[in-house]
């Protein structure tokens, strides 16, 4: 009894750490009602919006954050910034889960079937990257046919690229990846912002700016906000013209464009300058897995009893669920609980949706591996157990479980360890775990390949223990065999 | 104590039992012998329900078991069962293996239960292994932990499944040691057995089945002695 209730407790502690925190990470929630401005944008595109340590805190910062820290001001508002992929921010505005977005956005025909937007706050120029070594061979954007070209996923450059003739066109999510892609030569060349090239080619002696310039019609960036918003949109507008008026938008432009020509890619240095931002990474990794691990458990052993039950409409149903969870991408899975419930009303704070689409996925796999676990048990136990009198329940509590439970330690320590690398995934929707905290440096610094070392050696850290304590307990569990 | 009437089990198209009869008095020792597959160790399964029977009642202490409202738990705690394979409980010690159910079900306190299972275990000779896992133990010695475990639910009648066919031969005795001192003290008990010997000397009643029927029934010296039926005949003449 005194083990059940400390478990309990341990259980219940998670659960308020695991809620309080979660509200707290997430301040948007329900966020038209008060003074509070919610901006979604994408991090990683600098001078536009990127992280960046300032006075030892990560912040969001660049061009773009000027702006919206105007239209806050003007409207009287807090501003509050959330960071996701470029590729979520349409979805966060219909589902309310912020304001407006401002990520150097086109009004493009396509997005405006699906939000407003305001006037365009900026226009700009694209520019041809490519490696140093190579900058002589493209002159021209005919000198690009046939090569293959990197480009942001979902942006006018991915378009841009496609347009070049008998190009391959590589779109990725993240500026740090594409940029990886071109230094480890997966890509030719790239098709970025000129700004922003401007700033990888003074950081990067690597890196050059081809004479190729693409030309585009679309090169006007502007707000978007929730279709039908228009008191929002004429809000917007207004601010927007008067920094036209007082020219403050090229200000921001040079300012954000110096702020972000720094960086080291010494993996030495950046782990020390980041340390406190990668721990923030394997705390929230670490207090993910460890709620999921939890609820995962509990909700498995439940899916595993209905799935041996004899009420036949309990033992479909758990069937139906294992199958579905199990034949499903996690991916597709939190994006339902994060992105789409909102639209039929249900909404969580991204903590609980991150660790419910977890924990529910893992619940699938551990029934099954319980279920592997409860046949391996001799059928005389359960004979045994029933002959002196046990129904089934109390048979299955304490004779035949803690036997399978003990058969199958090695394939639940190693769904654990499933759990923390899987967890990875939560980065997607915006959690600080350690993959998104990687990603946040790689974006700050420039450097290619020390965050993700770092991040690999963190998480190979926590599985690697996870799994030795799992060994530990499993010769404890020995002892009576 | 216990009636059984036309005792019928299938399994698929197999039909084990075919139709048994039998009354078993309070203090009775009943000796079940009979050739593989003749049905013995179904029909002691049927008696606590660990097999439901396809057609025919049973009747414990006046109660019609085999009646669907009725509650088999509360029946099979006074009916222990002790299995060819023993089927201890491998993660628990010997004391929380005797100790569980009277503990669980009975919801009798730790301490008291305690003290039955030490004296069960003196009983059986085996009060110092009280803190060992079954993996510890001989055969012989994990048969006389099962008839301690099955004896602490204080049952009215103790049912035998080959209790001594899974153990090596010099450990038979001590395990009939065991059953013997326990019909000694007047527990009314059924026992499948393939010891001739010990079903001589213990039985008041011997039972002949083979081919899922009672072939031949009658007080040991009888059955032994002078067996009536051809098959009794040729079975004993093979055992003996």
């Amino acid at each position: 009894m005194k083990r059940i209730n400390a478990l309990l407790a341990c259980l219940l502690t998670i659960m308020l750490i695991a809620g309080c925190s979660g509200v707290n990470s997430d301040a948007s929630g329900q966020s038209t009602n008060s003074k509070k401005l919610v901006l979604g944008t994408s991090a990683d595109y600098p001078p536009y919006e990127f992280h960046k340590k300032i006075n030892g805190t990560d912040e969001i910062v660049g061009f773009d954050i000027e702006i919206a820290k105007e239209l806050a001001k003007d409207m009287g508002a807090e501003l509050v910034i959330e960071d996701m992929k470029f590729d979520s921010l349409l979805l966060a505005l219909n589902s309310g889960k912020i304001d407006i977005a401002m990520a150097a956005m086109n009004p493009t025909e396509e997005r405006k079937k699906n939000v407003d937007f305001s006037t365009i706050y900026y226009t700009s120029d694209q520019a041809v990257l490519v490696r140093a070594e190579d900058k002589d061979k493209y002159k021209t954007m005919d000198d690009l046919i046939g090569k293959s070209i990197g480009a942001q996923k979902s942006t006018i450059y991915e378009d841009i690229a496609r347009a070049v003739p008998n190009a391959k066109v590589d779109a990725l999510s993240k500026m740090s990846d594409i940029l990886l892609s071109l230094e480890s030569k997966r890509v030719d060349a790239l098709i970025v912002e000129l700004p922003v090239a401007e700033s990888y080619e003074k950081n990067r002696s690597t890196l050059a700016i081809a004479d190729a310039r693409p030309k585009s019609e679309d090169n006007g960036y502007a707000v978007a906000v929730k279709k039908g918003r228009e008191d929002l949109v004429s809000q917007m507008n207004k601010t927007i013209d008067r920094l036209m008026s007082e020219d403050k938008v090229k200000k921001y432009v040079t300012d954000a464009t110096k702020l972000a020509e720094e960086g080291d890619s010494n993996i030495w240095t950046i782990l020390m300058q980041y340390k406190s931002t990668f721990l923030n990474g394997v705390w929230w990794t670490l207090l993910l897995s460890l709620v999921t691990v939890v609820f995962g458990f509990i909700l498995g052993v439940i899916l595993v009893l209905m799935r041996r039950s004899r009420i036949k409409l309990f033992k479909w149903l758990a069937i139906a669920y294992i199958e579905f969870l199990r034949g499903t991408p996690l991916m597709v899975q939190l994006f339902i609980i994060y992105f789409g419930l909102p639209s039929i009303g249900i909404e969580f704070p991204k903590f609980i949706a991150g660790a419910i689409a977890l924990s529910l996925n893992s619940a699938a796999y551990l029934a099954e591996i319980f279920r592997a676990g409860i046949e391996s048990v001799d059928k005389g136990q359960l004979e045994a157990a029933r002959s002196l009198g046990m129904g089934q329940s109390m048979a299955m509590r304490y004779i035949i479980l803690p036997q399978a439970l003990k058969q199958v330690l090695p394939a639940i320590g190693n769904e654990f360890v499933v759990i923390i690398k899987e967890s990875s995934i939560v980065s997607l929707i915006g959690i600080t775990d350690i993959m998104f905290q990687e990603e946040v440096v790689r974006g700050s610094t420039y450097a290619g390949l020390p965050p993700l070392i770092i991040a690999a050696v963190l998480y190979f850290i926590l599985t690697f223990t996870c799994s030795k304590l799992l060994g530990v307990a499993e010769r404890r569990l020995k002892a009576s065999d | 104590m216990i009636k059984v009437t036309g005792l019928h089990k299938h399994f698929g198209k197999l039909e084990i039992l075919k139709g048994i009869d039998m009354n078993i008095e309070k203090g009775e020792v009943v000796v079940v012998i009979g050739p593989s597959g003749s049905g013995k160790s179904t029909f002691l399964r049927c008696l606590n329900l660990l097999e439901i029977p396809t057609k025919g009642t049973i009747q414990f202490e006046g109660n019609l078991i085999t009646d669907k409202s009725h509650n088999i738990n509360a029946t099979r705690e006074k009916m222990g069962m002790v299995f060819q394979q023993f089927n201890l409980f491998p993660h628990m010690t010997v004391i929380d293996n005797i100790t569980l159910a009277p503990v669980k079900i009975l919801k009798m306190d730790k301490a008291s239960a305690v003290n039955i299972a030490l004296d069960l275990l003196r009983q059986v000779g085996l009060e110092d292994k009280k803190n060992a896992y079954p993996s510890q133990l001989s055969g012989g010695q994990k048969q006389r932990i099962a008839i301690a475990r099955a004896l602490a639910m204080q049952p009215h009648v103790m049912l035998f499944d080959e209790p001594t066919s899974a153990l090596d031969p010099e450990m038979v005795g001590e395990v009939l040691d065991v059953m013997k001192s326990l019909a000694a003290q007047g527990m009314t008990m059924i026992i499948v057995t393939h010891e001739m010997g010990f079903a001589r000397e213990v039985g008041d009643r011997i039972v002949f089945m083979d081919g899922g029927n009672i072939v031949e029934e009658g007080d040991p010296q009888t059955v032994f002695s002078h067996p009536k039926h051809p098959r009794t005949q040729e079975f004993l003449s093979k055992v003996l």
